[in-house]
């Protein structure tokens, strides 16, 4: 079955990040052998002063493989690791969907882009997991970050929003790199230009740094951009943070 | 660069999109510190946009050292 998780509100501003935290479940999932894991990605939220958010509000979440047996097992052990490993302040919240027993995808998506724009309550979040038999849960605090982690999900579920965690490294002898052997050292699924261009396995990137993917399209992928020299025909370069940053 | 927003928080001027200030800024601030990767959204490495210490709000952010 394919499951979302969703975590937020966990850290402060000196403790270990949300992402990280996120990342450690995930890897107990593999490591106990309870399913396989996807990449993690992060959703940004609304910033508003209304929002008792630490410095950026955004929710992480990830997509697994487990049967249900294993899901409960994980629900307990999930809680537990939130209660003892968020920041002490924080309001941890969890949610674990299981994808195909969702009632209405079309609310939870709803619900997720309205955490982009509006302040929502933590009695909508529970009384919506409810409705649509979704598993929500508080960890400690407020609790307050169980909206996120629902909103995280449902924006999961769009396939078009939000940064996957991390950066990917990738050698090459002269800085440049063809899409077909991007696509072969990395995980991502497509290299497209900001314009919605897909570039073909012959055309090449510019490798200057770590690579950054964004979900687009239910996707991994790497946005370029035009070489501002054009030296060479189809020449292009990874986006910048900045670029990335309304992803 | 700065100024006391009306709950006495040190708000940057430079909103959202002034890198080359945040850089500055960030540049001549001993409390720097590089948030996680995945909240880092300047260019520049040492930039005010990617310290832990900055809290986001519509405009802009205050910093929280």
């Amino acid at each position: 079955m394919r499951i979302l998780i969703c975590i937020d509100d966990t850290d402060d501003l000196e403790s270990v990040g949300t992402g990280e935290l996120a990342e450690m479940l995930a890897a107990t999932i593999n490591n106990r052998g309870w399913g396989k894991t996807y990449g993690v990605t992060r959703h940004q939220l609304l910033v508003h002063p209304d929002i008792p958010y630490t410095s950026h509000n955004s929710s992480m979440c990830f997509e697994a493989d487990m049967d249900e047996q294993q899901v409960k097992q994980f629900i307990d052990y999930a809680a537990e690791f939130l209660g003892s490993k968020s920041a002490p302040g924080s309001d941890p919240g969890l949610c674990v969907a299981i994808l195909d027993q969702i009632a209405s995808l079309e609310n939870l998506v709803d619900f997720g882009r309205k955490a982009k724009i509006a302040v929502l309550a933590k009695d909508d979040a529970y009384e919506l997991a409810r409705e649509l038999g979704i598993h929500l849960s508080e960890h400690g605090g407020t609790g307050q970050g169980v909206i996120g982690a629902l909103a995280g999900v449902g924006l999961r579920i769009t396939g078009n929003d939000g940064r996957f965690k991390g950066k990917v490294y990738m050698n090459t002898t002269d800085g440049l790199a063809s899409v077909r052997e991007i696509r072969g050292h990395t995980k991502v699924d497509m290299v497209r230009s900001l314009g919605g261009k897909v570039l073909e396995d012959h055309e090449t990137v510019l490798i200057e740094e770590a690579l950054k993917f964004v979900l687009l399209d239910g996707k991994s992928v790497l946005l370029v951009r035009p070489h501002e020299d054009m030296v060479k025909e189809s020449l292009w370069r990874p986006c910048s943070k900045q670029q990335l940053k309304v992803y | 660069m700065w100024r006391v927003n009306h709950q006495g928080q040190k708000e940057f001027l430079g909103g959202n999109n002034d890198c080359q200030g945040a850089a500055q800024a960030a540049e001549a601030c001993l409390n720097f510190t590089p948030d996680d990767e995945d909240e880092q959204v300047a260019n520049e490495q040492v930039s005010c946009y990617n310290c832990r210490y900055r809290r986001w709000g519509k405009e802009t952010f205050v910093c929280c050292k």
